[in-house]
Parts: structure tokens; C-alpha cells; sequence
């Protein structure tokens, strides 16, 4: 193992980097997914659901090789309407990666998101409008907060499977945790000890955020709890 | 009334914790056989804990509890010899939603009996009747009203020939135009001289139909009495409170 | 976007179903298994089975599957016992190790669906299962397990599914299942869109399906919850 310490540490920063950056967009994607769903519109509740069924269907690693190859493909082509002597140009294997698989665990934050929506009690809106709270206002003191708490076990749930997505992005050549591992295997011929040593980190970090939701949870669940 | 007879049920200064809650506190009740005990109280009084004692439900935590000579302690072969001798019917019904009606009734008398089929069949179809819904033996509770699932419960616990039965606040959970098929299903098993002991609100039963009211409050057996006295001298305070808020309905 | 490619593609790619599925089953075969001996650990009362079943899922739950794969399949052959016992003869093989990690993952997941169909059976049926004299035993083959698996049935179908998604991790270890194929297209087309958006379509179709009949199975047993429908 000596030696090769700071190169995990390493790829564990960028394994973090990828999870606070795919975690922006996955909520982004999400927020927007059940936006169009509860919509009005025809057009977007099509693109909406369109979104889900194929995101939810298709397995992480081909959405990761889809964007990065794709992007790849579309971006040589590109380049060489400027530049003929171009061979090949493509977006940093950090961004397809990040943006592959936010956009599928998005898909499921879209159900999540939409399901919390509806399932704030129509109850209190109604009260509260009573009360001759605006609409807006309303949304912000009623339905968002009832909507986090409703959201939130689920919400951990697709925290973890981005963690746990970060993994695949090592396919398209980013140089993380597996990627030292293998480095690491071919120098010391450990093979087992340099991958455990991946799984332990990813542990950690499943901890982590685990620990963190359940932190959430406790916070937004308080007005449940009797007065101590 | 006689008083040859020995109890079937006996509690001596029997009490219940629920950590620092003192559910039921020193109860000392005797029942005999054929006798009809109607309970009530306010809720929290630990009327249902007490009869959830009686077939173990709940373990109480001091006192003794004596049931058809057996007396209730961890030895588990005591414990499903008293449970064979009591029907429970509960608040909420609790039939086995993925057994038809009829599977409802014959379950527990082929597994713990070990009835053949045909025979536990046969008596689920006896007890269908008695409660007046054999036409409903195939369907699944879901399929039945709040009334009529609570007579399937009631017929669930005569198929297996108790000789006591315990209601827990069984009408409480029914919409009001169900409650009397309910009631006239119990007032004909106390006609047939079964033990009964019942907790309920329904003042209009005890009436007509129990030998003993008892009134409990705070863990504690407040006041017991037949029911002509029970109603119209009582002689505890919280007796006559509680009645008068109850009667006003 | 040129269809030919896709429709050359495609035929080659659907070569690999039959390995996909195979990895599917066997996978969700042995991983079900694994996770009733798993659940009954864990609702056993006992520390000492409940423990170590408990820290089981947490591993597994907790780390990529890739991971677990790579660790299966570049790493155990680190130790010499291992490659001279038998066990050698299923971890020396790709599918093999593919099979044994996605099973042992299936695993993991199912346990803690089976547990949440457990607590979800309501307490009073069990008291009217004692009030009638029935043992625990009888208790727990007679209502708690039929009402667990009911309960149960929805989130098991996702797993399907999300094993089926997973399979595709076993092209990372050379097996030429559909994305494994894919791949290998892919690289002497160098036509990313068509062959993955095709290979893709295919995912999402079998994901329907699994979906479908999971439905029909929930509708089959699940009819006791109809309301008047007898």
C-alpha cells in the first residue's frame, strides 16, 4: 500500500468532485422533470416522460459511454469544419461522466419530486389560502416544506446511487479510484488489496451521505416529534 | 346469582407496566362461567389492556391471572392451551386480507386443531350462518362492509368452540347503521350462555344484555355492579360523571 | 445519424441477449435465495445471526457494483489457495464472477425488500393469528409471508429491472453480452448515437416488459385487495 496513498486520495477528491457536481444537475434535472410533468402542457409532459421511460430503462454505463462517444463524435465533426487536420476532440471524460449519470439518477428524482408535489395535503393549501395566503406564498410556507420532508427519504436514496455511479465514469478514462487501483495492481501484483481499498472508500463515503440524509431527515421531521 | 360455581377467569391485584405507565393497577376481577361482563371506561383506563391480558395479549407484569385452571405465566404450552379456550374479537376486524372469508375461518381450526377440511369447512358454514352471511364465504374481507367483516371476525373465533370470548371495542370502528348487526350477533351468542367479556360503549348491550358492569379508570376497577344498579345508583363520582357523558348521546 | 448502421447493428447486438439473460436469471435465481436466508437472519431475534446479516447489506448496499465485480474478478485471484480450490472453477471464468457478484448484490437489495414487506404486515393480524392459538411459525408461513410478498412484489420488479440495467457492468470483465457487443461495434464504426440509442431502445423495451408481467403477477395475487369484485 505505501506509495500509493495520496494517489487514492486523490481520485477520492475527484470521486467528490463528480458527486457535488452531478448532484447540482440531478437536482436540476429532476426539479425540471416534474415541472413539465405537472404541467399543463402536452408537449413537455411528452418530453417529460419520454425523459423517464429511457433514463430509467437504460443502464447507467451505456448512458455514460453514449454521452461521452457521442459527444465525442459530434464534437470532431464539428472541430473540422474549422480545422481539417483535427483527429479527434472530446469533453473532458469529468463532465460527460457527471452530466450521464445526473440526467439518469434525474429521471428517477423527476418521480420522486413529483410524487412529493401531489402529496402534500390539500388540506393545508386550502387553509392556508383561507388564511388569504397568496399563492406564492403558499408554495413557499406550505407545499415546499412538506414537499422536502416527503422527498427526502427518496432524495438520499438517489444521493447514494450517485455515489455509487461515480464508479463508472473510471470506463471513459476518468482517473479515478479504479483507475489507481489498476495502476497500483500492475506495480505490486495486489490485486485484492488495491480494490478493497476502492470498495472501503466508497463505503465511507455511502456512509457519509447516508449520515447526512438521516441528518436531514431528523430536521425536517421535527415538528412530528412529542416536546421533549 | 349463584356462587357454586368456581371462576373461569381470575385476576388477583393484577398490574401492568408500560415503562413508567401504570397501565392496569392492583385488578382483582372474577368471572364464572356463562357470566357476562360488560367493560367501559374513558380511553387510556386500560380496559382494553386488561382483557388483552386475560388471553395474553399483553403479559401482565404483576398479580396472577388464572384462566380455565391454567395460569398465565412464560411457559408458551400453557399459553396456547388457554388461547384454544378464548375467541378475540378485535377493534379493527383484523381478518387476513389475502384468505377468502372461508379460509378466514378454517385456518387456525386446521392448523391448531388439525380439523380435516371438510369438517372445518362444515363448521366455518355453521358459524357463517349463525352470524347471517353464508353467501359472502367466498369473497375476500376487502369485498365486505365494515359490519359485515366484523361478523366474519366474530364467526373466525366461534370456529374454534372457545368457551370464552373477549370483544375488544368491537363496534367502535363501524359506521352507526352497522352497528346493531353487530350487537344482534352478540346479544344471540350471550343468549347460548358463552363467557363473554366485553369492552364497549354501547350502554344500550350492557343493558340488556350483561350480568356485571364494571367501570375502569386510571388502571384501576373503579366500580362494578349489575347493570340496573351500575346505571341508576352509581356510587362513584367518576362513575356518574363518565355516564352522564356518555348517556347524553 | 444513419439508420443502416443501426439496422446492421442491431442484429449483432441482439446475438448477446441470450448471455444477458442468462446473467439475469441465474443472478436473480441464487440472489433471492440468498436474500429469504438473509431475511430470516435478520428477523431472527438473534444478535448473532441478525448482525452479521445486517452488515452484509450494508456492504453491499453501500458499494458500486463495478466495484464489487473488480474486486470478484481481478482481485480474489490474488490468493493462491483460492486458485487451487474448487471454488476456482467458477471465479477463473468471467460469467462466473459476473454472476456471482450481481448475485450477491440481488442479494443484498432483496433482503431489505422482504424486510419492509415484513414490518409492513399489520401487528393486529399476527394478535388474531395467536388469539387463535397458531404458533409463530404458522404465524409467519400463513400471513406474514404471503402479505409480505404481496407488499413486496412492486419494489421487487424494480430490482428486476435494475438488474437487468446491471448485467451491462459485465462487459466491463470481456463478456460479450449486448453491451459488450455494443461496444466492440462501436469502436470499428466509431457510430456511437445509432448503435448505443438502438442498444438503448432494446434496454428500455425489456425494462417494459419485466415491468408488464410484474403487473399481471401483482394483479394475479393481489386480487384480494379488489373491492367487490367477487
Amino acid at each position: 500500500m505505501t506509495g500509493w496513498w495520496d494517489d487514492y486520495l486523490w481520485a477520492a477528491l475527484t470521486v467528490a468532485k463528480v458527486f457535488v457536481c452531478s448532484l447540482v444537475f440531478m437536482v436540476v434535472f429532476g426539479l425540471s422533470g416534474a415541472a413539465a410533468k405537472l404541467s399543463s402542457s402536452k408537449p413537455a409532459q411528452a418530453v417529460a416522460n419520454a425523459y423517464t421511460v429511457f433514463f430509467r430503462g437504460t443502464p447507467e454505463i451505456l448512458v455514460v459511454l453514449l454521452l461521452y462517444f457521442g459527444s465525442a463524435v459530434t464534437l470532431t465533426a464539428v472541430g473540422r469544419l474549422f480545422d481539417p487536420s483535427i483527429r479527434f476532440l472530446d469533453i473532458p471524460p469529468f463532465w460527460a461522466g457527471t452530466i450521464a449519470i445526473a440526467l439518469v439518477v434525474g429521471a428517477y428524482a423527476t418521480e420522486t419530486f413529483r410524487g412529493a408535489f401531489l402529496g402534500v395535503s390539500p388540506g393545508s393549501i386550502e387553509a392556508a389560502r383561507a388564511l388569504g395566503m397568496s399563492g406564492l406564498q403558499t408554495f413557499v410556507y406550505i407545499r415546499i416544506p412538506e414537499m422536502w420532508r416527503l422527498a427526502l427519504p427518496p432524495f438520499g436514496n438517489h444521493m447514494l446511487s450517485l455515489v455509487k455511479d461515480t464508479a463508472l465514469i473510471s470506463i471513459i478514462g476518468l482517473e479515478e479510484m479504479l483507475f489507481v487501483a489498476k495502476q497500483a495492481t500492475s506495480t505490486t501484483g495486489k490485486p485484492f488489496t488495491m480494490y478493497i481499498v476502492v470498495g472501503l472508500i466508497y463505503l465511507a463515503f455511502s456512509t457519509l451521505v447516508t449520515g447526512l440524509t438521516m441528518a436531514l431527515e431528523h430536521h425536517a421531521n421535527r415538528h412530528l416529534r412529542a416536546p421533549t | 346469582m349463584s356462587t357454586q360455581t368456581s371462576p373461569i377467569i381470575r385476576l388477583v391485584s393484577v398490574g401492568k407496566r408500560f415503562g413508567d405507565f401504570e397501565a392496569l393497577v392492583d385488578v382483582d376481577l372474577e368471572v364464572r362461567p356463562g357470566e357476562r361482563i360488560v367493560i367501559c371506561g374513558p380511553s387510556g383506563s386500560g380496559k382494553s389492556t386488561l382483557i388483552r391480558c386475560i388471553n395474553r395479549m399483553e403479559k401482565h407484569t404483576s398479580g396472577t391471572i388464572v384462566v380455565n385452571g391454567h395460569e398465565l405465566t412464560d411457559d408458551l404450552r400453557d399459553i396456547d392451551a388457554v388461547r384454544r379456550e378464548i375467541g378475540m374479537v378485535f377493534q379493527s376486524f383484523n381478518l387476513f386480507p389475502h384468505m377468502t372469508v372461508l379460509r378466514n375461518l378454517t385456518i387456525a381450526q386446521r392448523l391448531v386443531r388439525k380439523t380435516p377440511k371438510a369438517e372445518a369447512e362444515a363448521v366455518a358454514m355453521h358459524f357463517l350462518e349463525r352470524v347471517r352471511i353464508p353467501e359472502q364465504a367466498a369473497k375476500y374481507p376487502a369485498q365486505l362492509s365494515g359490519g359485515q367483516q366484523q361478523r366474519v371476525a366474530i364467526a373466525r373465533a366461534l370456529c374454534m368452540k372457545p368457551r370464552i370470548m373477549l370483544f375488544d371495542e368491537p363496534t367502535s370502528a363501524l359506521d352507526p347503521e352497522m352497528i346493531s348487526e353487530v350487537l344482534e350477533v352478540m346479544v344471540d351468542l350471550a343468549g347460548d350462555g358463552m363467557t363473554m367479556v366485553c369492552v364497549t360503549h354501547e350502554m344500550g348491550f350492557a343493558r340488556s344484555v350483561a350480568d356485571r358492569v364494571i367501570f375502569m379508570d386510571r388502571g384501576r376497577l373503579v366500580e362494578q355492579a349489575d347493570p340496573e344498579t351500575f346505571f341508576t345508583r352509581p356510587q362513584n363520582e367518576r362513575t356518574a360523571l363518565f355516564l352522564r357523558q356518555i348517556l347524553r348521546h | 445519424m444513419k439508420v443502416e448502421i443501426a439496422l446492421d447493428a442491431l442484429p449483432r447486438m441482439l446475438a448477446g441477449i441470450g448471455l444477458t439473460f442468462q446473467l439475469l436469471l441465474l443472478a436473480l435465481g441464487i440472489g433471492t435465495a440468498l436474500a429469504v436466508l438473509l431475511l430470516l437472519m435478520r428477523i431472527s431475534g438473534r444478535w448473532w445471526l441478525s448482525l452479521p446479516a445486517q452488515a452484509y447489506c450494508y456492504v453491499f448496499r453501500g458499494t458500486p457494483i463495478l466495484v464489487q465485480i473488480f474486486i470478484i474478478y481481478y482481485g480474489l485471484p490474488q490468493f493462491e489457495w483460492l486458485r487451487e480450490s474448487v471454488l476456482w472453477v467458477v471465479l477463473r471464468d468471467p460469467f462466473g464472477c459476473a454472476v456471482l457478484a450481481l448475485a450477491l448484490n440481488v442479494g443484498a437489495y432483496v433482503t431489505e425488500i422482504l424486510r419492509g414487506g415484513v414490518l409492513s404486515v399489520e401487528r393486529g393480524l399476527l394478535e388474531a393469528g395467536a388469539a387463535l392459538g397458531m404458533s409463530s411459525t404458522h404465524r409467519f408461513v400463513y400471513i406474514t409471508a404471503p402479505l409480505a410478498v404481496r407488499i413486496a412484489l412492486p419494489a421487487y420488479g424494480n430490482e428486476i429491472i435494475s438488474l437487468l440495467k446491471s448485467t451491462a457492468l459485465a462487459s466491463t470483465i470481456t463478456l460479450a453480452d449486448m453491451t459488450g457487443i455494443a461496444r466492440t461495434v462501436v469502436a470499428e464504426t466509431f457510430a456511437p448515437y445509432e448503435v448505443f440509442i438502438s442498444l438503448a431502445l432494446v434496454y428500455v423495451s425489456l425494462a417494459w416488459l419485466i415491468q408488464r408481467s410484474m403487473h399481471r403477477v401483482e394483479a394475479r395475487i393481489g386480487r384480494y385487495a379488489t373491492r367487490r369484485a367477487g
